[in-house]
């Protein structure tokens, strides 16, 4: 069975490579790819959507409802993870909480837990004492993480980055937070329900913004039907819906990744965890 | 039918609403589940209707006029935007895909709540996402779009089957495993294509390929585009995937994904053989008909066998799905006009059979709390309704006239007489005996043999890995059902009345196959294919 597969692997890489033999030179300017449609885009993406980033232009606006979707998938991603993993606390056996005055670590069973004790400290099973610096070097970079989060999104339009890029980051700066600290502390601020509306919400911004344009206009996702809403010419209204969906994609692409983190990282009770 | 020509003058945005209900009505579904456990499914039922009722306007429409709709998203023409396109075949799988979805979805509102218990907000979301990648996949004017929808489909199935008995997620993970490598594969082909026209619109493609006729590159776009579909869809070799995925798994994802996810990559690699790739270089160029026919031969032999070696009712059903898959495949690439519609029409016929079974397995699980064959004894004396539709859809599978599976077995068959294949036509009938074998066996069971007492009743909700705690009250209700045996005690309305509704359609469908094929299908096949 292994040599099969094997077989079978070399084969297909046999072919793949037998047939690159008839592909267009690497960065031809007369292979077909460069000169069907993008001729169009270079020449007419700042005419028609006033955005200068001509990659911008396409992933969100000529091929909007295509990103749309890459959207959901990731929503997707984050409801499939819940759907499979979420366990609820009640199957939790045991807890670990530190005696403060004492120092000594004790292990709880059953379903009675200290609750809000000054005395008791919860602590998770895999706790470790010294965490002084990364806590400290953690609280001081993810202000600036998320600030640069921020100036990705928004400079989708004149430098590479957009909702995705800008998305990732930012969930990575809870992320480095539940790290750095623990899981409890990260819901905490950034709880499950809030995870899974504003993942809900992203798509919703998205899509929302194209079923009204479908409802003032013609199209979906038309957006110079949004110029009266938004008060600019048909052109530059093209330009603020390409921002308003990718901050849908930022804010849905940050929730699922922090959700999904949340659930991996507990094993689906959210109860403790890295 | 001047009504419906004014309500299409107000809805041109159709194409797109039949989509986007469902995409909005999930992240309603999945925000709402948060707060309250009833309020998903009524969005996600609403949404599922509106669905059904624009795909019947689409067909209509299309049909009246006769004219392709084309729907352009963001607003931007063909090759430069990404464009819906309605015509015969699409408006019809459409129809196909919403009222399936539909009915087995409103049919299983106990199920739902039992199985997926505080999870309601994410199952209900998830049914709906895959539902609107379906009909994505089918309307869909782009390759590259049709890939990013087959993503949504195929992630929200992985979800929707993992969590059922506790074999199912390992089944999952091999589906995961072999339905992530056909779809990469798709994308692979759709790279070569982009790499050989700079296109990505089916028709632009379709215009640009005669032009290249002898291009490697193509040959291996459509190679591989070919082999991922035929990954995805469960032709013999590459089978081993569906029966596990589809048998493991809770009934009302079964109810949804068995009917469609084959029929609607059946579909899609009709589409792309015959309006991406011309019907003269998949016919004609390529010479791979024989081969595919027999692959299709091989498969119905394997499927139909292999459903004989079965006890377990829904494992049964999915090597039946699987020699099914043959008839289509095999159907289409006999090449000739017969050949063709017969295996179109056997996409609507079989999503609607195959929907009717699963449908009545859920009624029998509901019941008995197993899957095994011999928990049917003695169900025509208490089940009679649910058995009376159970015998229609045993007998379309089978292949009996009036219902719908005789019509397109003729048409598959007079096909392969027409084409030469006699093999594939010896295959078809052989398959339809051992069809009648594996029901008829059914229907004894469950006609002559006593009624079981099931102490056991529910069993099936405690092997399911959910967060079920309160099946006490369940078992109770049942225990009182059983005690009285010899008494009808029928599934309850709500499950009743789709799957009666499904088994009339089987005949209904049957009965107007004609008025299909002359009024849909023929407009589907190119004049070229005689």
């Amino acid at each position: 069975m292994k040599t099969l597969g094997q077989i079978t692997v070399l084969f297909c890489g046999g072919l793949l490579l037998f047939f690159t033999s008839d592909f267009p030179d690497f960065g031809d300017a007369n292979s077909p790819a460069s000169l069907h449609l993008s001729p169009y885009f270079i020449e007419n993406t700042l005419k028609d959507t006033a955005v200068p980033n001509v990659v911008t232009a396409i992933l969100a606006d000529y091929r909007g409802y295509d990103t749309m979707f890459e959207t959901t998938v990731i929503l997707t991603a984050g409801l499939a993870c819940f759907l499979l993993l979420r366990i609820p606390k009640r199957e939790v056996k045991s807890r670990y909480y530190l005696h403060e005055p004492t120092g000594v670590t004790l292990r709880f069973e059953g379903d009675k837990y200290p609750q809000k004790s000054d005395v008791f400290k919860r602590i998770d099973s895999n706790w470790v004492p010294y965490d002084l610096i990364i806590n400290f070097t953690c609280r001081l970079l993810i202000h600036f993480i998320q600030i640069f989060a921020l100036y990705v999104v928004a400079h989708g339009h004149y430098s590479p980055g957009g909702g995705f890029q800008g998305g990732v980051v930012l969930g990575a700066s809870v992320i480095l937070f539940a790290i750095s600290g623990n899981l409890r502390a990260a819901i905490k601020r950034f709880g499950e329900k809030t995870a899974a509306l504003f993942s809900a919400a992203g798509v919703f911004i998205y899509a929302g913004t194209g079923a009204l344009c479908m409802m003032i206009g013609e199209h979906f996702l038309n957006y110079n039907f949004l110029s009266p809403l938004l008060g600019t010419d048909r052109i530059m209204a093209r330009s603020h819906g390409i921002f308003i969906v990718e901050i849908g994609v930022a804010v849905t692409v940050m929730a699922v990744m922090i959700w999904i983190y949340y659930n991996l990282s507990s094993a689906g009770k959210q109860d403790e965890g890295l | 039918m001047t009504f419906f020509t004014t309500i299409f003058t107000f809805l041109p945005d159709l194409p797109a609403i039949i989509i986007i209900t469902p995409l909005l009505a999930s992240l309603l579904a999945a925000a709402s589940g948060l707060f309250n456990r009833k309020t998903p499914f009524l969005i996600a039922a609403a949404a599922l209707f509106i669905s059904f009722i624009s795909s019947i306007i689409l067909i209509m429409q299309v049909v009246e006029t006769g004219i392709v709709i084309e729907y352009r998203m963001a607003g931007w023409a063909a090759p430069m935007g990404i464009v819906y396109i309605i015509d015969h075949l699409s408006a019809l799988i459409l129809l196909v895909i919403t009222s399936a979805a539909f009915l087995n979805f409103i049919s299983n509102r106990k199920n739902i709540e039992t199985e997926f218990r505080n999870k309601e907000g994410a199952f209900n979301s998830l049914y709906l996402l895959f539902t609107s990648g379906l009909i994505g996949m089918t309307a869909t004017g782009d390759a590259f779009n049709l890939y990013v929808l087959m993503e949504i489909a195929s992630l929200s199935g992985y979800a929707l089957i993992g969590l059922g008995s506790n074999r199912s997620p390992l089944a999952t993970l091999n589906y995961l495993f072999l339905g992530t490598i056909g779809a990469t594969f798709y994308l692979l082909g759709v790279g070569y294509l982009y790499i050989a026209t700079g296109s990505l619109n089916i028709a632009d493609i379709a215009s640009i390929i005669p032009t290249m006729m002898n291009s490697s590159i193509i040959l291996f776009a459509f190679i591989i585009c070919m082999a991922g579909l035929l990954i995805k869809m469960a032709i013999f070799p590459l089978h081993g995937w569906l029966p596990n995925a589809y048998s493991d798994c809770s009934n009302v994802s079964a109810g949804l994904i068995a009917p469609l996810t084959t029929k609607v990559t059946i579909y899609i690699m009709i589409r792309i053989c015959l309006t991406l790739f011309s019907p003269e270089y998949t016919f004609n160029y390529l010479k791979i008909s024989e081969f595919m026919v027999w692959l299709a031969i091989i498969t119905i032999f394997f499927g139909s066998l292999s459903a004989l070696a079965q006890k377990d009712y829904k494992r049964m059903l999915c090597y039946i799905i699987i020699a099914e898959v043959g008839y289509m495949v095999g159907g289409f690439f006999l090449g000739n006009r017969i050949g063709i519609s017969g295996a179109i029409l056997h996409i609507v016929n079989d999503a609607a059979m195959t929907l009717a079974l699963f449908m009545a397995a859920g009624i029998f699980l509901w019941k008995t709390g197993e899957d095994s064959r011999d928990s049917l004894k003695g169900m025509f004396g208490k089940m009679p309704f649910t058995m009376a539709g159970f015998t229609l859809a045993a007998l379309s599978v089978v292949g009996v006239p009036p219902t719908c599976g005789f019509f397109s077995k003729w048409y598959l068959i007079s096909g392969g007489i027409a084409a030469g294949q006699y093999m594939f036509v010896a295959a078809l009938i052989f398959s339809s005996l051992v069809n009648a074998v594996l029901f008829f066996r059914i229907l004894e069971i469950a006609h002559f043999e006593p009624f079981k007492e099931h102490n056991h009743d529910h069993v099936y909700h405690h092997s399911h890995n959910t967060l079920l705690h309160h099946h006490q009250d369940h078992h109770d209700e049942h225990y009182e059902t059983t005690k009285h045996n010899g008494v009808v005690k029928e599934a309850p309305l709500e499950m009743l009345i789709p799957f009666i509704a499904v088994s009339i359609m089987l005949v209904i469908l049957g009965l107007y196959s004609g008025t299909i094929v002359a009024n849909i299908i023929d407009f589907v096949i190119p004049a070229a294919i005689i």
